[in-house]
């Protein structure tokens, strides 16, 4: 199988928040204690022990509240500003598409949290010592990779998540947008397609990217470049040249100063 | 003390001078080990080669190094500020540059590396290439724990943009420190002419000849110093002629 996309639309899903629940059950994650917020939105945040979950955005329209709802988590960037960071390889391409975690390797730098262009992997960490590990959704590597569909998508009751060959999902994604726009919805639009390379997670989106809080042309930030690409093969040439250049400066100055005259 | 010499019966008087207090020569060698260590548990994360001692456990425990390693780095200025305040005063005011570095820059390649006699302006207790390596090293201690302390305790709670700047800083500050540590270990361990150097930093002191030679303004005092080698290039120039 080439790379593999879940698309998730928005205009179907009812918020019942399912997905939540199996990813939780799936890969063993614990529930949290949290407090009403006066929001249906719940838990607050993605967490170390949440790695997807449903956003319950309200819009007013005319004095009148409409819910917009969206499944958060891990995009799976084809130019994932995580992979590049990690110093460990415990983020991964898998040619699949997915962005997958290794916990093992993790040594919890927590890097990736800073350089996520959309702010998704978490740290769970003692700030003091910086022992800890990153969590993020790992695409359910285990059964995507055996020929299953992800937990969230395979648990979705309204059909809101699909899952297949990524350009399958990106050709579907389209058709819903010009079926939405053409039925009352003309901000429609589908998010995911172009960006970043193309990410893994996909969504249908009734109202334009901003009105979700999802960022409207994300890049990996400027400073992974910098970094990744110029600071570190340029430091790591110099060090070279400048130990070099230390062992020649030695031989020379041992044969043209004689310790005899040396006092 | 007297000294014999290899091979022979002659015993020579020296006379030696004192260059560094005990406290310095502690924390020079505390920041030098601590830098060491920074170093090379930084590097794991740093290189990608290195990726197999950063993983897991094993990195963990080197981040772990790291910051154990970066508070006792940080805490050598300090004890030093509240120790010997003066002294480190006095030290940073050798901080200096003028004219007699620009042409210690000129003499230093032909003199160091070919060993040929140039004529070098007369320097102070520290000589232009010391005083530039000490100028990274303070400036670059001072930019680590700035942008250490960012990484650290700066997560989650400052804008991520920070924390981007603040790695490549404290990279770009250990490319620049750890450039001046390979040349400046290679000048104080393997080097003919500054096996004085490291001798005064493990004792403290320097043999009157070598201040002489070598750090005249410190020996004579500016002044002299000057005069002398004013005298020593007119007859040096004179002594050309004649040839
Ligand atoms: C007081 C001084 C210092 C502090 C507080 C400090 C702190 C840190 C912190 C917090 C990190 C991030 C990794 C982690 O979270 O554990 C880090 C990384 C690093 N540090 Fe330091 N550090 C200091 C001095 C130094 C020195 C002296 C060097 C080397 C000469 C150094 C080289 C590095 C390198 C190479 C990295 C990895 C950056 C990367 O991944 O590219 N640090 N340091
Ligand atoms: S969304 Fe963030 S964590 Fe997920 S692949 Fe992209 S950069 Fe990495
Ligand atoms: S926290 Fe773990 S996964 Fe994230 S960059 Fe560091 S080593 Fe990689």
């Amino acid at each position: 199988m080439g790379k593999v996309a879940m698309l998730y639309d928005s205009s179907k899903c009812t918020a019942c928040r399912g997905c939540q629940v199996a990813c939780k059950q799936w890969n063993d994650l614990p529930g949290t204690l949290t407090k009403n917020r006066g929001s249906y939105e719940n838990p607050p945040d993605l967490s170390p022990y949440t790695w997807t979950r449903i956003r319950f955005i309200e819009k007013y329209e005319g004095g009148q509240m409409r819910w917009l709802f969206l499944a958060q988590g891990c995009m799976h960037c084809t130019d994932a500003a995580c992979v590049k960071v990690c110093p460990t390889g415990a983020l991964k391409h898998h040619p699949m598409g997915l962005v997958t975690l290794e916990q093992d390797l993790c040594n919890g730098c927590g890097y990736c949290t800073q350089f996520c262009p959309f702010h998704i992997p978490r740290l769970l960490t003692d700030a003091l010592t910086g022992k800890g590990k990153s969590f993020k959704c790992t695409f359910c590597m285990d059964r995507v990779t055996n020929g299953e569909k992800p937990a969230c998508v395979k648990t979705c009751p309204p059909g809101a998540f699909s899952f297949g060959e990524r350009n399958e999902m990106i050709a579907k994604g389209r058709a819903r947008v010009l079926y939405l726009q053409k039925n009352g919805y003309p901000n429609a639009n589908l998010y995911g397609d172009v960006l970043l390379g193309s990410l893994g997670r996909m969504y249908v989106l009734l109202d334009k990217p901003e009105g979700y809080g999802l960022p409207v042309s994300p890049v990996s930030p400027a400073l992974t470049h910098v970094w990744q690409d110029w600071v570190q093969p340029i430091v790591s040439v110099s060090f070279g040249v400048t130990a070099l250049a230390a062992v020649t400066a030695f031989f020379i100055a041992r044969r043209h100063i004689r310790m005899e005259e040396v006092e | 003390m007297s000294v014999r010499v290899k091979g022979t019966d002659t015993a020579i008087r020296i006379r030696w001078i004192p260059r560094y207090t005990a406290l310095e020569r502690y924390l020079h060698w505390g920041h030098t080990l601590t830098f060491i260590l920074l170093t090379m548990t930084g590097m794991v994360l740093f290189f990608p080669f290195l990726a197999p001692l950063a993983r897991g456990e094993a990195g963990q425990f080197m981040r772990l190094v790291h910051r154990v390693s970066a508070v006792l780095f940080a805490a050598v200025p300090v004890s030093y500020a509240v120790l010997q305040p003066r002294r480190l005063l006095l030290t940073l005011k050798e901080l200096r540059f003028g004219r007699d570095d620009i042409g210690w820059l000129k003499g230093a390649i032909p003199y160091y590396l070919l060993g040929r006699h140039v004529d070098m302006p007369p320097q102070g207790r520290w000589n232009t290439g010391e005083k530039m390596n000490a100028v990274i090293l303070v400036s670059g201690t001072i930019i680590f724990v700035l942008t250490g302390a960012l990484m650290w305790f700066g997560k989650g709670v400052l804008p991520v943009w920070v924390f981007q700047a603040a790695v490549i800083v404290h990279d770009l500050t250990m490319f620049a420190t750890v450039s001046m540590f390979i040349i400046h270990f290679y000048l104080a361990v393997a080097h003919p002419l500054m096996w004085q150097s490291l001798v005064s930093m493990r004792y403290g002191v320097i043999s009157e000849s070598y201040a002489r030679e070598h750090h005249a303004k410190w020996y004579y005092g500016e002044e002299q110093a000057k005069k002398l080698y004013e005298q020593a290039k007119a007859k040096a120039a004179a002594h050309g002629k004649a040839e």
